[in-house]
């Protein structure tokens, strides 16, 4: 009788973070759009862009921390198989625990960032970037998938 | 006892596993880099503006739509794309320091290879803008006339017409 109760307390202590805990969410909200390019004119998206600027939702418990990594194409692919070099620099990924583009911290997108959650539990991740066509590069359509993964630790 | 032991072990087990859960969350999100590249431009100068031979004090006109010797330029790029141009002008034809004033420019631009069913162009007031073909083509016709003084010596005289496309 002895042995249950403690087994039954010792449940009861190790479950409670995760009946405490919100969902964690990661939530594509705007794409990286580098508009119409001229062939071998490279151009910049900054992460401040609000209408061009990668940008992502994120949610967890509130006060808690995560840590986010992009997996991030190194081309965009186009007509025919056809590919676009696109850059990433060490400032174009930004947060913002306020969900407000002009309030970012600044990082490296190739790096794994630590984020903490605001009291709301959310928060913005933005994406900036270059496209470079070559002076050949093939007129069309260009496109690749960028993804943000969210980890947190209790 | 031997019961409630292994009970309290199977909730250890159960309660760990849950806790190691907790630790392994994570979730991704996905988004599109987007880019459309347009077709380069190219401006191809095609036929030279050709006056012939021309005489002193003889005035000598070639019309833009002079299929043999008007200049035309043939330019491609992106389909439909709106584009902005300019003509360079000479206002002198040269020979060995020479001058053989050329100007009374006129032009046509077309979708089409054809002065006909485009817009007469006022070359000396560009730039202007103008929209490709939903293929991607514009042509562009020049005319002038040349004005040899009396005393013109004689002598191959030339200048360079200078046609630039840009999105």
């Amino acid at each position: 009788m002895k042995t249950r109760w403690y087994t039954l307390a010792l449940t009861v202590v190790v479950a409670t973070p995760v009946f405490g805990q919100r969902p964690i969410a990661v939530t594509g909200v705007q794409s990286l759009s580098f508009g119409t390019l001229l062939p071998g004119v490279p151009t910049v998206v900054s992460r401040t862009d609000a209408a061009k600027s990668g940008q992502f939702m994120i949610q967890g418990p509130h006060g808690t921390q995560g840590q986010l990594t992009f997996t991030l194409p190194s081309v965009l692919t186009g007509p025919g198989g056809a590919t676009l070099a696109l850059t990433f620099g060490g400032s174009d990924g930004g947060y913002s625990q306020s969900q407000n583009i002009g309030s970012q911290i600044g990082f490296d997108p190739r790096q794994a960032f630590v984020v903490t959650f605001s009291q709301q539990g959310s928060g913005s991740v933005f994406l900036g970037g270059t496209a470079r066509p070559a002076p050949t590069q093939r007129a069309g359509a260009y496109t690749a998938t960028i993804t943000l993964n969210l980890a947190t630790f209790p | 006892m031997y019961t409630a032991s292994k009970a309290a072990l199977a909730t250890l087990v159960l309660a760990l596993l849950a806790a190691g859960s907790v630790r392994a969350q994570g979730v991704n999100g996905s988004i599109s880099a987007t880019a459309t590249v347009q077709s380069p431009i190219t401006v191809t100068g095609v036929q030279n503006l050709a006056f012939g031979n021309v005489f002193p004090g003889v005035a000598k006109t070639v019309a833009y739509s002079d299929a043999t010797n008007a200049g035309r330029f043939d330019v491609t790029g992106q389909g439909s794309a709106p584009v902005t141009y300019s003509l360079a002008l000479p206002t002198n034809l040269t020979s060995s320091g020479n001058n053989l004033p050329i100007g009374s420019w006129t032009g046509y631009l077309n979708t089409s290879n054809s002065t006909s069913g485009g817009s007469a162009i006022t070359p000396s007031a560009t730039p202007a803008s103008a929209t490709l073909s939903a293929g991607g083509a514009l042509f562009v016709f020049v005319g002038a006339t040349v004005t040899p003084p009396s005393n013109l010596p004689a002598g191959s005289y030339t200048g360079t017409v200078t046609l630039t496309v840009s999105y």
